[in-house]
């Protein structure tokens, strides 16, 4: 067992995935997209699921999100079995899945509404969230009045403001053009290092990987396994252009060539 | 510089409608002096003449207004018992399965049958006065919504209710937040298309029997040969049918402000 590994023991795990497997099954087809899952997430922890198009990571995201059951195995949140979407997980979609018909402000404080906290104290949390994300000014605007990269950060605001223990991200920046990609990226640590949470981030982008995570899970193709994981080490913020960081992204790549 | 291109728009919008009115008027017109058209039609400045006349003069016991008010009246009832109907009955058929199991079937097969296939029926059942008209106009809108509430009903995204209930929404609160404002546009136009048929089953029934109303009249001048209060009665049902569609879509444009884009 690696040093690291051994330190990793002594944290509080939050998310297990315990043989997760996941087929599919329509009409007269079968599709195995999860063949075993096994990983874990450890408290506060930035964890990125890094695979290939297609592989299969949403749909290990939506199994620990409660969002599909998975066929076997289980997922354990906390120290709960995930059986069913909960408010002790929050999401962050692939495209965009605001409500339209809610201006920013209700989109965010949704959650704190749908579970019953009075109009006073969830506006002011909504507001401290919308803040957060650099949308103040944006209350009242709808879904369909912001751009791409703002939407996205009111789904992350909407997020959080539910003060779940885990975020999933499901490629939330996939669709984004590369400036302002990157200032996501900055901005989701900058939010993550303010309001530590446990993260798993799903990405098939493997700089987007190396900047973000404490820890990368490398997926194979579909059927999806875990290939093997890295340890980012680097301390932040960090450089992309950084001599460590490309050694890091280069071992990552390295590993993805051999899999696919 | 925004606004000003707008009002810009509005403006040549306006000159347009008011252009074509006025190239309609003229052929029209023309037509009726220049040629033997002038024998089953009086002119656009005779029809409006009378059409203005008739708000103070009577045809019947009534003036103009008062016939248009009996026939709204007509609608409205109608229309508004039809559209509860219709939107509780389109909710439920597509919330439970077993209930739209069994109304289905029995909707599928009235559904093609034309409503005026209804009105020796409905006399029969609800007399010849106004019972007969209420449920005519009642059974013609409430047909041409249902469809709409109900594929508004199915219509929300899958992915937001999932959202939903990942922020911890249960059932009742999915209903009220996601699947009734994704429905709002379809229900608005069931209203629409709804409107339209209780209008028009309106002006039809009060054809068939009736001693006011605009219906009447129209059918009052084609008995007694009087052209113009035809299209009197023509041209008041056209400015009220006008009318109720413009309202339903202003309603719809301030409910669903969310559904238009930019400012
Ligand atoms: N509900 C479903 N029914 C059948 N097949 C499905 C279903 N959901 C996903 N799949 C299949 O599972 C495979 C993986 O899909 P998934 O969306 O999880 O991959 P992904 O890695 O998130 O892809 P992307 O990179 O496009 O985001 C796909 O081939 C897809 O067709
Ligand atoms: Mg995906």
């Amino acid at each position: 067992m690696s040093m690291e590994q051994e330190r990793d023991l002594t944290k509080r795990q939050m998310i297990v995935c315990d043989h997760v497997s996941k087929t599919f099954y329509t009409k007269n087809t079968e599709t195995k997209v999860i063949a075993d899952l096994n990983i874990t997430a450890n408290e506060n922890e930035f964890l990125v699921l890094f695979g290939p198009g297609q592989c299969g990571k949403t749909t290990a995201l939506n199994v620990m999100a409660g969002l599909e059951t998975a066929t076997s195995g289980t997922v354990t949140v906390g120290n709960e079995i995930v059986t069913k979407p909960g408010p002790e997980r929050g999401f962050v979609y692939q495209t965009t899945a605001l409500f339209p018909w809610y201006t920013v402000m209700k989109n965010v404080e949704y959650g704190p509404r749908a579970r019953g906290m009075s109009k006073k104290e969830r506006r002011k949390k909504a507001q401290y969230y919308i803040d957060l994300v650099g949308l103040g000014g944006f209350e009242n605007s709808f879904p369909n009045q912001l751009s791409g990269g703002m939407q996205q950060r009111v789904g992350i605001a909407r997020a959080y403001c539910n003060e779940p223990a885990v975020l999933f991200m499901d490629e939330p920046f996939g669709h984004l053009d590369a400036q302002t990609r990157y200032l996501m990226q900055e901005e989701i640590i900058r939010i993550w290092e303010k309001e530590r949470r446990t993260v798993v981030f799903v990405t098939n982008n493997i700089e987007e990987a190396v900047y973000l995570a404490d820890r990368v899970i490398v997926l194979t193709n579909c059927p999806t396994r875990v290939k093997k994981e890295f340890i980012i080490d680097l301390p932040r913020p960090r450089n992309y252009t950084d001599d460590k960081f490309l050694n890091l992204r280069a071992e990552i790549q390295d590993v993805v060539d051999k899999t696919l | 510089m925004k606004n000003k291109a707008k009002q810009k728009q509005i403006a040549i919008k306006i000159l347009a409608t008011i252009f074509s009115f006025l190239i309609f008027g003229l052929l029209w017109e023309m037509l009726v002096r220049f040629s033997d058209v002038g024998r089953v039609m009086p002119g656009p400045l005779e029809t409006l003449q009378s059409f203005f006349e008739h708000f103070t003069e009577k045809y019947s016991a009534y003036t103009l207004p008062e016939h248009v008010w009996r026939s709204l009246r007509r609608v409205l009832t109608g229309y508004f018992f039809a559209a509860i109907a219709a939107i509780a009955l389109g909710i439920l058929m597509a919330s439970y399965k077993t209930i739209d199991a069994i109304v289905s079937p029995l909707f599928n097969m009235v559904r093609p049958i034309p409503p005026v296939a209804w009105i020796p029926l409905a006399i029969l059942w609800f007399g010849i006065n106004d019972g007969s008209k209420y449920f005519l106009i009642f059974w013609a809108s409430f047909l041409s919504m249902v469809q709409n509430v109900y594929a508004g009903t199915k219509s929300a995204d899958p992915k937001l209710i999932g959202a939903a209930k990942m922020l911890g929404a249960n059932d009742g609160h999915i209903f009220l937040t996601i699947v009734l404002p994704s429905a709002v546009p379809y229900i608005f136009s069931g209203l629409q298309l709804g409107i339209n048929s209780a209008w028009a089953m309106a002006i039809g029934s009060e054809m068939i029997r009736s001693t006011d109303g605009v219906g009447w009249l129209i059918i009052r001048g084609m008995d007694n040969n009087n052209l113009l209060q035809e299209l009197v009665g023509i041209l008041a049902v056209g400015i009220v049918g006008f009318a109720l569609a413009s309202v339903l879509r202003g309603v719809e444009a301030k409910l669903c402000r969310w559904n238009k884009r930019g400012t």
